[in-house]
């Protein structure tokens, strides 16, 4: 089973994607993948705070910042995979490690009308990623991602930030797409979007 | 009234084409830097229509009103842009006022209103 949680930040997204993947993968193994590079002490605050959160539950962790589909190549296909998160995947997949200068920010125009907004996708980083979160879902014997829901607020962003929002979201659409369950988190209370337990 | 809402790249334009078999000719899609047009089959990116608004001095929400009967058969679609912190500028608080409003007048107005969430509908009226 694949499942996409998404939401708001600070909502419990990955308490409670822990906790699902703990229970598809019935006993079997199970991977954190995680995605984030520590930038500086808040970013390695945050990520021991989530070591802590899963240090009883039996994952095992895979540190994965880019080309996510060689988490299958270093688990095997039968395990259970909890990749966190999408988020922090395309900012790696978008931006070069050392300096963080924007790849093709301007990107490639969509076909008129299939867009919201006026964001461009970053067609060459979107593409990286849906091709290694394909082989995860096509894999894995369970998948859940989590991503975060950025794009409900009152602020003109400059090109590069409006070209990462178009670029995620159209990560998210594809994986609700694929995805057999979807749920967003709003205040730790869940709503399905798709599918359910 | 058809009212569609959502975030930003959710897919609501995508939605509605496919629904309603919209081709492009029946959608007029709204920029910050013209006036609205009524009369067409749907009116896309209400929210650029607002801010356009907001910087001419006209109130949307009374635009809308006195167009009742323009809008009353159309597919409305619209950027949910009320979950992030006040905004700093005067023009953006304004902008996501006048949008909020109007978009609770066009919902209350609606016979469906439907919410995108990463291409996924949910119905809320």
């Amino acid at each position: 089973m694949n499942v996409l949680i998404s939401g708001g930040c600070k909502n419990g997204k990955t308490g409670f994607a822990l906790k699902t993947a703990d229970r598809l993968a019935c006993g079997k193994n199970k991977y954190y993948v995680a995605t984030m590079i520590p930038c500086d002490d808040e970013d390695r605050d945050r990520i021991n705070r989530h070591i802590a959160e899963r240090a009883d539950m039996g994952f095992k962790t895979l540190e994965v910042s880019r080309n996510i589909g060689s988490c299958i190549e270093m688990a095997g296909e039968n395990g259970t995979f909890l990749i966190d998160s999408i988020t922090a995947l395309l900012l790696n997949e978008m931006f070069s490690f050392n300096n963080r200068e924007a790849e093709n920010v301007e990107g490639t125009k969509n076909d008129e009308g299939t867009e919201d907004s006026n964001g461009t996708e970053n067609n060459e980083a979107v593409a990286r990623c849906i091709r290694g979160l394909k082989k995860i879902l096509e894999k894995a014997r369970n998948a859940v991602f989590v991503t975060d829901y950025i794009y409900s607020d009152a602020v003109r962003y400059d090109a590069v930030t409006e070209n990462y929002r178009a670029s995620l979201a159209a990560i998210d659409r594809f994986l609700a797409k694929e995805c057999d369950v979807v749920i967003e988190l709003c205040a730790g209370a869940r709503f399905e979007h798709k599918g359910g337990f | 009234m058809i009212f569609i809402i959502g975030g930003a790249y959710q897919g609501k334009l995508e939605y509605a084409k496919g629904k309603y078999s919209l081709s492009s000719g029946q959608i007029f899609t709204c920029t910050e830097d013209k006036n609205i047009e009524f009369g067409l089959r749907c009116i896309y990116n209400i929210q650029e229509y607002t801010l356009y608004c907001v910087r001419n001095g006209i109130d949307a929400l009374k635009v809308f009103k006195e167009k009742h009967d323009a809008w009353q058969d159309s597919i409305l679609i619209c950027e949910d842009i009320f979950c992030g912190v006040v905004p700093l500028g005067k023009d953006m608080r304004d902008w996501r006022d006048m949008t909020g409003k109007l978009c609770s007048y066009l919902s209350s107005e609606a016979e469906s209103v439907t919410r995108i969430f990463c291409g996924l509908e949910q119905k809320l009226k």
